[in-house]
């Protein structure tokens, strides 16, 4: 688990959005599906690249009180 | 001609086209039901009532307020009227011949139904008298015998002091009406409504001075009154006076209070024969009016198969007369001339369509088609389907685009669902969501008719719901947010010790694994879980919101292309996104690489390596404060302040940048064009002058008057103001993405509080009270969550969305100011009267 696994998926987005890209069959909707692909590729990379991003070194670690106590 | 896309309105053409008189109305019948063609005003000075087709439209009109009769009359008598079929909107256009029987036929059930009404009426008013008529001669026979007793009251007045006989002593019914004659005691009997009863007694004692004797008696039944229409209670009367004078005062009394006056004999057998026939004849109306009503509900019903589909076609011949009174009609070549803006790649379709009109209708003229050139600026048609009609919908409230700019509909597909995610995520609620996307989709054919407007509202959205939910599950699942629960998949990347007692307070070490996707599940029930969580949300707010606004910004170079305005990318554009990147771009980075680096990492000896990890907010704040000056101690990287320096200098240089150049490239043009144009302004003129030949010659010496107008302080205070807007802007609109942020905090603390209050408790029972428990609880919190989490806060991160589109997104490129295109279709037309 490391940060380059950010590039990774990066570059995966990257070929899916061309392979949709170059795939959509003409007709009127072309450029209506191929918004919808590559947006929607873009939005949920970066949501899912901002938590992993944001998890990679956390700055604080969870706390609990109150727990009962651990039984292995 | 340009190919149909969503990015930019389509390209309309003006065409003119010449159709001979005989088939004008096929054709333009046709051309409504095709719907692709909105027609120009060609008479615009010319008065409504002195158009060519007013005759017809009147009578038109006429035949309408018929079939708006008939629907009353049918409604009335709750008769259900069939409703059109989809494919009978498709029914082919009339010709004057049937015009002509449909106006007959109208015109005959009309006056059928107004007799049938007329004679109901009639029969209805005598049956209510009658009814009444018996009740008084039921009442006025206890009057009479109650009279007996009291001919003392009256017969004090009277001169014949001595008359041993008293009045009504002997048998009533012999010397009745000999007495009442000889000493002049006259009755008026008659039915007056309850409530006047009291007004009527009081003004009859003041006027008589008591020289009455009035009785009364309540119907027990409340009768229908025949004059008002209404059910009111009455009383029915009695008075007895003597004197022809107050008997006449007395009735005309009783008239003017509106009671209603009927003759009765005083001979008891008279009465009683009367009360039999009265009887008799309440029979016989019985039998008549049923008979009336049942053959008018006949008659209805006949009427109520036909009458959708006869308004339908009166509308459309209507519509088609009100368009055809927008031509220009040729005397000599006997033809119209019609004029209107279509899609271009719409054209070939048109005159199919005029072609097949003019076969249909089997003559030989055919109607010509030609495209003109022209300076007018077109309407806006956006074509979409019903998929992207939604979406195409919300951004048209806001403002219709302007020809051929840019269209944020079609980013709106994504972006809007996705933001919503973004404050809803929570992948139980996304997924009821869904649910209820998925069923309205699923049955759209048949949830088209529902009539109410609310549910027309979510109807007409219901793909925009469909994605929104599909989104909401994916971002749910990045929250690990299931209800409120997490889930948990992977390894997590905490380790919990496992030496503590109850009351310490643990805190977990990272294992040097990250949770693949989405949030690690060890936050969830921590206590500082909200510190984590509402950093990285308010870092994810800014990081969306600025990338947003910058693809907003970058959308303006298509625009300047397509206007033929390339100067502006490098005097508008190139300034605005310096300006934007430099200030928010640079906190972006800074958010991702404060990120990135592993601040409590230590080296071989066990120091660390990093300082302590910088506040950004206060980083961004002395940049602007402090310029070049930064605290070794508190930087996020070496070389940081030089770098902040020039990014800051490269800010303030953009300022004056978009403030001044624009204006002054402008004021260049424009002296240019003038020394140019000033040669060739005779040729422009005539040119101008051909080619808006029907009607568009005003509008083509307009374009040549604006292009000489150029007023430079108006272009410099529209640039100061665009300026000042942009920049104060780019700050108060990132800060405005936090919301982003505020209602997903808002949406998980409610998702968890009613989790934890309404089901949660019931956990720790267990036997009958356990089970009732949880039913009572599940029930509510099933239903809290249906309201107020899918309602109220779907509705609200709708909202915020919206705004968010509207102006942070639209605010950057969108001009907004075009003229819909709305064509000539029948659909339009129906739908629009039918409201």
């Amino acid at each position: 688990m490391s940060g380059y696994n950010l590039i990774w998926v990066f570059i995966a987005g990257v070929i899916a959005s061309a392979a949709g890209y170059l795939l959509t069959p003409k007709g009127d909707n072309q450029t209506v599906i191929r918004t919808i692909i590559i947006m929607t590729i873009a939005c949920c990379y970066m949501s899912w690249a901002i938590t992993y991003l944001a998890q990679l070194h956390p700055l604080i670690f969870p706390k609990k009180t109150g727990l009962r106590p651990h039984l292995e | 001609m340009a190919p149909t896309t969503l990015f930019r309105s389509e390209e309309m053409s003006l065409i003119q086209l010449y159709i001979p008189a005989e088939v004008a109305q096929p054709c333009v019948a046709e051309l409504g039901e095709l719907g692709k063609v909105q027609f120009r005003d060609l008479n615009p000075e010319v008065n409504a009532f002195q158009r060519a087709f007013v005759s017809e439209i009147r009578r038109l009109d006429e035949m309408e307020r018929l079939c708006r009769f008939f629907n009353t009359q049918i409604e009335k008598a709750e008769i259900p009227i069939r409703p059109l079929t989809a494919a009978a909107y498709g029914s082919r256009a009339r010709s004057a011949q049937e015009i002509d029987d449909l106006e007959e036929k109208l015109k005959e059930h009309e006056g059928r139904i107004i007799q049938m009404n007329g004679s109901y009426e009639t029969l209805q008013r005598r049956y209510l008298q009658l009814t009444e008529l018996r009740h008084v001669l039921r009442e006025t026979g206890g009057f009479f015998e109650q009279a007996e007793s009291r001919q003392d009251t009256i017969r004090n007045s009277m001169d014949e002091g001595d008359a041993s006989t008293p009045l009504l002593e002997h048998d009533v019914e012999q010397q009745n009406h000999d007495e009442m004659g000889r000493l002049n005691l006259g009755y008026v009997t008659g039915v007056i409504s309850r409530a006047r009863m009291q007004t009527f007694e009081r003004v009859l004692w003041r006027s008589l001075r008591g020289n009455l004797y009035m009785n009364s008696a309540e119907i027990d039944e409340p009768i229908t009154d025949p004059d008002s229409d209404e059910v009111i209670d009455k009383n029915v009367f009695a008075i007895f006076a003597h004197g022809r004078e107050i008997i006449n005062k007395i009735k005309k009394i009783s008239q003017s209070l509106g009671a209603t006056l009927y003759t009765v004999d005083d001979s008891a057998d008279k009465r009683r024969d009367a009360y039999l026939e009265v009887t008799g004849r309440i029979e016989d109306l019985n039998n008549v009016l049923s008979n009336t009503s049942q053959t008018r509900r006949a008659e209805l019903q006949k009427i109520a198969e036909n009458l959708t589909s006869w308004t339908t076609v009166v509308r459309k011949e209507k519509a088609i007369y009100h368009t055809m009174n927008l031509f220009n009609y040729d005397v000599n070549r006997k033809c119209l001339i019609a004029e209107g803006w279509c899609a271009s790649n719409d054209i070939s379709i048109i005159q199919h369509a005029l072609k097949n009109a003019t076969e249909a209708s089997g003559t030989n003229l055919p109607s010509i088609l030609t495209e003109l050139t022209t300076k007018k600026k077109p309407p806006t048609f956006h074509r979409t389907n019903k998929f992207t009609e939604g979406f195409q919908a919300v951004i048209d409230a806001y403002g219709i685009a302007r020809y051929r700019e840019v269209n944020p509909g079609l980013f709106t597909i994504i972006s809007f669902p996705y933001l919503f995610a973004i404050m809803f995520g929570d992948v139980g609620h996304g997924f009821l969501m869904f649910l209820f996307a998925l069923y309205l989709v699923l049955n759209e054919k048949k949830l088209a008719k529902v009539d109410n407007d609310i549910f027309s509202m979510f109807f007409s959205g219901r793909y925009m719901v469909l994605l929104m939910g599909l989104f909401s599950m994916y971002v749910g699942f990045i929250y690990n947010d299931m209800f409120s629960l997490s889930l948990d998949f992977w390894k997590t990347g905490f380790d919990w010790p496992t030496e503590y007692n109850s009351t310490d307070t643990i805190e977990a070490t990272p294992n040097g694994n990250v949770y693949p996707f989405g949030f690690d599940p060890s936050w969830h029930g921590s206590e500082n879980f909200l510190l984590f969580s509402n950093s990285y949300k308010m870092k994810q707010a800014i990081i969306i919101g600025v990338i947003h606004m910058l693809f907003g910004i970058c959308l303006q170079v298509y625009n300047h292309v397509n206007f033929k305005n390339k100067m502006f990318i490098w005097l508008e554009f190139l300034p605005q996104i310096l300006f934007m990147s430099s200030i928010f771009g640079y906190l972006t980075f800074c958010i991702m690489y404060k990120w990135s680096v592993d601040w409590w990492a230590l080296d071989e000896n066990g120091n660390h390596i990093h300082n302590a990890p910088p506040n950004l907010l206060n980083m961004l704040i002395y940049m602007f404060l402090s310029p070049g000056n930064v605290n070794p101690e508190e930087q996020l990287y070496p070389g940081q302040g030089p770098i902040q320096t020039i990014l800051l200098l490269i800010a303030v240089v953009c300022v004056p940048w978009m403030w001044f150049a624009k204006p002054y490239y402008l004021k260049a043009q424009h002296n240019k064009h003038h020394y140019q144009s000033v040669a060739g302004d005779d040729d422009v003129a005539y040119d101008e002058e051909q080619n808006g030949h029907a009607g568009g010659s005003n509008e083509a010496t307009e374009d040549d008057e604006e292009e000489e107008e150029f007023e430079f302080s108006e272009v410099m205070i529209h640039q100061t103001i665009h300026t000042i807007e942009f920049c104060l802007n780019c700050i108060s609109n990132t800060a405005s993405y936090l919301r982003l942020w505020a209602l997903s905090l808002a949406h998980a603390q409610l998702s968890s509080v009613l989790w934890d209050m309404t089901f949660k408790i019931w956990f720790g029972f267990s036997g009958v009270i356990g089970v009732i428990g949880l039913f009572i609880g599940f029930a509510m919190w099933f239903s809290l969550t249906i309201f107020i989490l899918l309602g109220m806060e779907g509705l609200s991160a709708f909202l915020h969305t919206l705004r968010l589109h509207w102006v942070e997104f639209d605010g950057k490129f969108y001009m907004a100011d075009g003229v819909k295109f709305e064509p000539f279709a029948f659909k339009t037309v129906l739908e629009a009267k039918s409201e």
